[in-house]
């Protein structure tokens, strides 16, 4: 083969220029990335999580989660939002322009010139950010995952399958520590129709020891121990626990604007 | 190994001989590095590591950032209240007890007006005070904590704690706020919450 050389280096380039554009650049990007700052504040992100919720990742990663569950939201695109916050000196004017306009699901254009007519009759707006797609539709997020959102986890557990619902915002859906506790034990104790295995070997059936254990868990009759005995969690159910609680992607970033809703309770 | 097996050397090994690049070879290849062109513009955003779908570039990530007014009043608001108030309030508004009250929730947080409430930050409080059907005294009373910020301060900070934890009360306007501080005048004493009940909502 006269050309076996040449057929070698071809190959050598093709693999090499992967390499580096599929490999070396995204690390050399993404490996020395910082804490994002939060939109309209001083705060930064992600939250450094807590010692309970790093250890719970390595169970998350022990117990094969990431086979079934994604922690990854996305986002088709955004629409923009005029909301009215005064009706200025002449309501009656701007209620009957609002009638005739469109108000959500626009772009940043349209919603421009939207505010640029009611402010031409008198009122005041605000243009929201609102993140679309069908995760978001469905209540997994509010916005769609970024990078800096995994900035502590190692290693990533993006998981591509989505056997169960996706939990990158798992935290902020139920943010019960005995929801998630009795849900690891008995899932289908909470969501009736679940598809989920009960993790069983991350508790413990003990006898009551005269007085009942704060933290045993409180089962419905139907999934509860036999009488005289109690389900108390062992530390890598709580572990695991503390770090689906700790799963909330719910900042505001650069690279992932929305506009928040009023602060709940 | 039979003698059928052998490989015929006969003719040499077999080698490419030249001929021209057919055209539409060439057409092809520039189509397809058109069309890789024209996907690198649409989603590549320049290969910044802050540009994600659905934007195409930093630009149309800038464009879309949140500036509406409210918005970012009740951020700093929200700042300031964590900075100033939340030491004894609490940053989740619920009070410490054997220091402060709690806001979330609070009649004299919302009021239909705002005037009994800007003057307690620029006069202080002091004394027991009913909150929530509960009379509670406190061991020191509150200083004229507000009297040191400024009109648009406060009343990003009022507004914040108006419409924060479940409160539903309207925004504060640093106009309000500035009337209410040249109707103090001079040396306020802390009020106590007889003397608030007698001032106008």
């Amino acid at each position: 083969m006269k050309t076996g050389f040449r057929v070698f280096l071809a190959v050598i380039l093709t693999l090499g220029l992967s390499w580096l554009t599929f490999v070396v650049a995204p690390a050399v990007q993404l490996g020395r990335a910082k804490l994002e700052p939060v939109l309209n504040s001083s705060d930064t992100w992600p939250i450094q999580p807590s010692g309970d919720a790093a250890l719970g990742l390595q169970v998350y990663r022990a117990n094969g989660c990431a086979a079934c569950h994604t922690t990854q939201v996305r986002q088709e695109g955004v629409a923009c939002e005029v909301v009215l916050t005064d009706a200025g000196n002449n309501p009656a004017a701007v209620s009957n322009l609002l009638s005739t306009l469109k108000l959500s699901g626009l772009t940043k254009e349209q919603a421009d010139a939207v505010a640029a007519r009611i402010a031409a009759a008198g009122g005041k707006t605000e243009t929201h950010i609102v993140p679309t797609g069908a995760d978001i539709a469905r209540g997994w997020g509010v916005r769609g995952s970024v990078a800096a959102d995994y900035l502590y986890d190692a290693p990533v557990p993006l998981g591509n399958l989505r056997a169960g619902p996706d939990l990158a915002n798992v935290g902020l859906r139920e943010p019960d520590l005995n929801w998630q506790l009795l849900h690891l034990y008995a899932p289908q104790a909470v969501v009736s129709n679940s598809a989920m295995p009960p993790f069983r070997y991350l508790f413990r059936v003990q006898k009551i020891n005269g007085t009942t254990s704060p933290d045993a868990l409180r089962l419905p009759k139907n999934f509860a121990p036999p009488a005289g005995y109690e389900v108390v969690p062992t530390p890598a159910a709580r572990e695991l626990a503390a770090y689906l609680l700790s799963l909330k992607a719910d900042a505001p970033l650069y690279e992932a604007p929305f506009t928040p809703a009023i602060a709940k309770p | 190994m039979s003698e059928e097996m052998k490989p015929d050397l006969t003719h040499g090994e077999p080698a490419a001989t030249r001929a021209t690049t057919p055209m539409w070879l060439f057409v092809l290849l520039l189509a397809l590095l058109f069309l890789g062109g024209v996907y690198f513009d649409h989603h590549s955003g320049w290969f910044s590591a802050k540009v994600y779908a659905p934007y195409t570039s930093a630009e149309e990530v800038e464009q879309y950032q949140p500036r509406s007014g409210a918005a970012a009043m009740r951020a700093h608001g929200k700042q300031v209240y964590e900075m100033v108030c939340g030491v004894c309030h609490g940053n989740d508004g619920l009070g410490k007890p054997g220091q402060a009250p709690p806001l979330a929730g609070s009649e004299w947080v919302n009021t239909k007006g705002d005037n009994r409430l800007i003057h307690i930050p620029l006069e202080g409080l002091s004394g027991p005070i009913t909150v929530k059907g509960q009379e509670m005294s406190f061991p020191s009373p509150m200083a004229a904590m507000g009297a040191a910020l400024s009109d648009a301060d406060l009343a990003a900070v009022l507004s914040y704690i108006r419409s924060a934890w479940g409160n539903q009360a309207g925004a504060v306007t640093p106009e309000e706020v500035k009337a209410v501080r040249a109707a103090i005048g001079a040396h306020p004493q802390p009020l106590t919450a007889e003397q608030l009940q007698t001032m106008p909502e």
